[in-house]
């Protein structure tokens, strides 16, 4: 069976796929997760075996069937998998800017201020709109009126919600539409600069409108930060991503950039599950 | 069912029929479910009736406490009792002046002796103790010599010469030849115990905090008391002689030092005679007056209640006596103005009493010293405490001679009088032959004064307890400091009130009495049960209410809310305190009001532990007025409420009270709901 052959195969062909696809700027990666596996519980691995780099300035996507431990992954980059007491990597590395982010030596916390995440379940703080933005920087110890002004209206600006909820600023953020939640949550991310943004399925709890907002938002972000985000949305990942990487089962079938895995997937399970013959 | 009929059959249309019929059992044609249903409706609605009905019923009894209370103070009035009362605040007023100088003056004349009295404080502990432990022999050896005495004693009456007593004298000589054989070796047997005793620590010690004599002066002590392991000894032993020579001299030189402080209280003591005699000359003609009024008052029920035997019993004779009875009950109005004038006729007499009192009473304040120019803390205490009270004294001149100048009997009373007589009224008195007040204040205050601790002490534990356990701690130790502290509440009452007198009490008691606690207002106690005791363990109890309410507060926040701040680099302290509790608020205070209202509800803890004094506590003392006793409304009620004469005044001033309380409670649960309503919303 032709299924049967292709999945002997897949190891070396899925690295030799993903490398050669970055090698050539290798001084741009980012994001280098290297043969890693993960687990929740001892035993079980969620992860097998990924392997990929995600470079500067580009958006990434991460899609494949629910359950194939894109989340996972997701929360592995900012460490927000250190939560649950048995989860663990078990093998490899993932280096963020040439450090080894499990590495003892680095404080998660750290971390997370330059690795921001956005959630599907847009959820801002019962606090107004200015002390959402400014949370970021609040626990940093910033206190200083101006400096918090500027930041939260440069990021509300970048986060495209500016002119509409400048005359409200000190009303609860709660009072927003959903879409505007979830743009008020991207703006309390990026208002503490980080390097990277994670977004969890930004949009799947978002109306149309909404998500092609956040969609150009997203293409306009990547200018200053390198974006990974997971869709369960075919078209979204076409429309917002550079690279796309397919997941199955917890293991990297497939990275490369959008348009080839659209239009030309190496791999005929990424092709199923990308043209819905998913089996 | 479909029906079988033809299709095209006009009375029957071809249309399948399904049966809707009810299935199981029945009961008067309801079904299973709205038996159940109507069961457990009928129990809520129960519920909700039982609890009007207890409303209805508090609030009228508590209401008609009004109009009876109003005619119970337009009989003080019109009895000339009131007008009295006016000088008794006067004599009250300077008696608080006059007790803390007096307390200053000897705190400051026993500084001196303080190393004797100590030394003799010691050797009555340690005799005590002692005594305690060698009773038996030292009983039986002042059985023996009082024997011994006695015989003696029949001797002597007896005449040898008679010819009946020989026998008898024969005998006693016997028997006093017997006890004279036994006593001196029970006085060694007592004297070496006693010494045996001596030599061990408990018998030393004197109890926490309290002074320890000079090591030179045990070797005295001990002497001291073997010295008086003879019962018969006539004197006390030279040293504790000696001791209290030199304690009454130093005493006597200190007192000379201070012979003007003290002429200043006793000139104090002197000048207020003539009013107190006044108000005393003028306390019987009121209380005659007041016996009139009530006759008066009652005298319909008395006949109607002689009446009513008469027609209720058989006998004709009885009948009869009952009948004339009836006749004797004089119903006449008293003469208001006339028994009053003895009050008017006392108006200027109490002028030309007050105006040299008040002057002579400055003159000797300012002869009082500062507190600046005495030396113990007690003195220096009271004497500050005494210039409030001088002040309260020129206050309270003035307001009573207007008062008194002003006073007409037959100003009937108003409404707002009367109320205010009840809601901000400064005393609580029953059972009294002058009058009884029903004022709330004093339980007002004792209630919130013990509220306050409570809850000071209460909520910033319990919140703490809950923020630590549903945020920062391990799963294990949730799983043993929760039900730890749940199960507090499963305590009953009482058995807290039961340690707060044996084992907290005593306990506080000691630790006031610790040297480096002297700081602290209101150290050392002289109560064991007092507001602290009660307020302490009052927090105790409300601290599983608060920390429950608080811990569910905490878990309703969402857990999205923690992961976004931890994923935007918040620490979990950080997370706690700027997202979770921020968040959490609203439930927090829902939590503290419901506290407050366990707080203000408790009762038996209170009853038991407060010490049940009725008397605002004294505010001049600063914060150590926590270490007064007080009475709280709860308590009143439970304490006061079997004794009292259903109907009667009494008994409801006591309804009013558990009015109160129940509007109490009332607005906390309704101010809780309403910040709870607001916190589910986000
Ligand atoms: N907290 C957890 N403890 C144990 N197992 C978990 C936990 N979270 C996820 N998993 C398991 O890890 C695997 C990957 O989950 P993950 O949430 O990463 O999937 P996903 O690709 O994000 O799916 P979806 O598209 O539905 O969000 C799943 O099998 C899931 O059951
Ligand atoms: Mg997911």
């Amino acid at each position: 069976m032709p299924d049967q052959e292709s999945e002997e195969t897949l190891s070396p062909e899925h690295s030799s796929a993903s490398t050669s696809a970055q090698q050539p700027d290798l001084a741009d990666v980012v994001i280098e997760v290297d043969d890693v596996n993960f687990s929740y519980v001892k035993g079980t691995d969620v992860l097998r075996d990924i392997t990929m780099n995600i470079k500067r300035g580009e958006v990434t996507a991460l899609i494949g069937p629910s359950g194939c431990g894109k989340s996972t992954l997701l929360r592995c980059l900012n460490r927000m998998n250190d939560l649950i007491p048995t989860a663990a990597i078990t093998k490899g590395e993932i280096r963020i800017l040439d450090t080894n982010v499990y590495d003892p030596k680095v404080d998660p916390i750290e971390l997370r201020k330059h690795v921001g995440m956005v959630f599907q379940k847009y959820n801002p703080f019962p606090k107004s709109i200015y002390e959402n933005v400014a949370f970021g920087l609040r626990i940093q110890g910033i206190k200083k009126k101006s400096v918090l002004d500027e930041a939260v209206e440069r990021s509300l600006k970048s986060a495209g919600l500016w002119n509409e909820v400048k005359d409200r600023l000190d009303t609860s953020g709660l009072g927003l539409s959903g879409g505007q939640q979830q743009r008020l949550c991207i703006a309390r991310t990026i208002a503490v600069e980080p390097k990277i943004v994670l977004m969890d399925e930004p949009c799947s709890a978002l109306d149309p409108i909404s998500t092609t907002i956040i969609e150009e938002l997203i293409t306009q972000l990547k200018e200053e930060f390198t974006i990974v985000i997971v869709t369960h949305n075919m078209q979204q990942a076409t429309r917002v991503s550079d690279k796309t990487a397919y997941f199955y089962l917890g293991e990297l079938i497939e990275m490369d950039d959008t348009i080839r895995i659209f239009n030309s997937p190496s791999r005929k399970e990424t092709e199923d599950y990308i043209s819905g013959r998913f089996g | 069912m479909s029906h079988s009929g033809n299709p095209d059959s006009p009375s029957s249309p071809a249309k399948e029929r399904l049966v809707f019929k009810r299935r199981g059992v029945q009961i008067f044609g309801l079904g299973w479910q709205d038996v159940i249903r109507i069961f457990f409706g009928g129990n809520a609605s129960l519920a909700i009736i039982i609890l009007i009905l207890i409303c209805f019923f508090l609030a009228k009894e508590a209401f008609l406490f009004f109009p009876d209370h109003h005619r119970d103070l337009n009989s003080y009035r019109q009895s000339g009792q009131e007008f009295v009362g006016f000088m008794g605040e006067e004599v009250t007023a300077h008696t608080n002046l006059y007790s803390s100088a007096n307390i200053a003056y000897f705190a400051e004349v026993n500084r001196t002796s303080r190393v004797e009295d100590t030394i003799l404080r010691s050797y009555r502990s340690v005799l005590a103790n002692v005594e305690n432990r060698s009773s038996k022999t030292w009983g039986r050896l002042e059985r023996e010599i009082d024997a011994l005495e006695e015989v003696e004693d029949d001797l002597s009456d007896l005449d040898p010469e008679t010819e009946e007593d020989v026998a008898e004298i024969a005998s006693l000589t016997e028997e006093k030849r017997r006890l004279e054989k036994e006593i001196p070796p029970l006085r060694e047997k007592l004297k070496r115990e006693v010494n045996t005793i001596l030599s061990w620590d408990e018998i030393w010690d004197l109890g926490v905090g309290a002074e320890e004599p000079p090591a030179d002066s045990i070797p005295g002590i001990r002497e001291a008391v073997l010295f008086e392991a003879f019962p018969d000894a006539e004197e006390e032993h030279p040293f504790i002689e000696k001791t209290k020579q030199i304690s009454k001299e130093k005493k006597a030189a200190a007192a000379a030092e201070l012979a003007e402080f003290k002429e200043t209280i006793k000139g104090m003591q002197a000048v207020v005679r003539p009013l107190k005699d006044l108000e005393r000359e003028l306390k019987e003609p009121a209380l005659e007056n007041k016996k009139e009024i009530t006759s008066f008052s009652t005298a319909p029920e008395r006949r109607d209640a002689w009446l009513k035997g008469a027609e209720a019993t058989r006998d004709p004779e009885e009948k009869a006596r009952m009948l004339a009875r009836a006749e004797e009950v004089v119903i006449k109005e008293p003469d208001y103005a006339a028994i009053n004038q003895v009050f008017y006729d006392a108006i200027t007499r109490h002028a030309s009493i007050a105006a040299p009192l008040e002057v002579e009473m400055k003159t000797l304040f300012d002869k009082l010293p500062t507190p600046a120019g005495v030396v113990t803390k007690s003195a220096k205490e009271n004497l500050k405490r005494a210039g409030v009270f001088y002040d309260r004294f020129q206050e309270s001149m003035a307001s009573n001679r207007k008062k008194i100048r002003e006073w007409s009997h037959d100003h009937p009373v108003t409404v707002v009088e009367s109320v205010s007589a009840f809601l901000v009224g400064k005393n609580w008195t029953t059972n009294s032959s002058w009058h009884d007040f029903y004022g709330l204040l004093p339980l007002f205050t004792g209630s919130l004064l013990i509220s306050i601790i409570a809850l000071t002490v209460s909520v910033p534990f319990s919140i703490a307890a809950a923020i630590y356990v549903n945020q920062l701690s391990s799963f294990r130790e949730q799983s043993f400091i929760k039900p730890a502290i749940e199960f507090i509440g499963a305590i009953p009452s009482v058995v807290l009130g039961f340690f707060g007198i044996l084992v907290f009490g005593e306990a506080l008691r000691n630790i006031s009495q610790v040297e480096w606690l002297q700081w602290f207002p209101g150290f050392p106690m002289a109560e064991r049960l007092t507001i602290l005791n009660a307020g302490l363990l009052l927090a105790f109890m409300a601290v599983p209410t608060i920390f429950t309410l608080t811990e569910d507060a905490l878990n309703n926040v969402p857990q999205a809310f923690t992961e976004n701040s931890l994923a935007m680099g918040a620490t979990k302290l950080q997370t706690v305190f700027r997202v979770v509790v921020p968040t959490a608020v609203s439930g927090v205070i829902a939590a503290v009001l419901l506290g407050f209202g366990r707080i203000i509800g408790e009762t038996m803890v209170v009853l038991l532990v407060a010490g049940n004094k009725i008397k605002i506590p004294d505010f001049t003392e600063g914060l150590g007025v926590v270490t007064q006793p007080a009475h709280t409304m709860t308590g009143i009620i439970a304490q006061e409420l079997g004794e009292v004469d259903s109907g009667s005044l009494h008994w409801r001033a006591l309804f009013m009270v558990g009015m109160v309380l129940f509007v109490i409670s009332l607005l906390v649960n309704f101010a809780a709901q309403r910040v709870l309503k607001k916190f589910q919303k986000i």
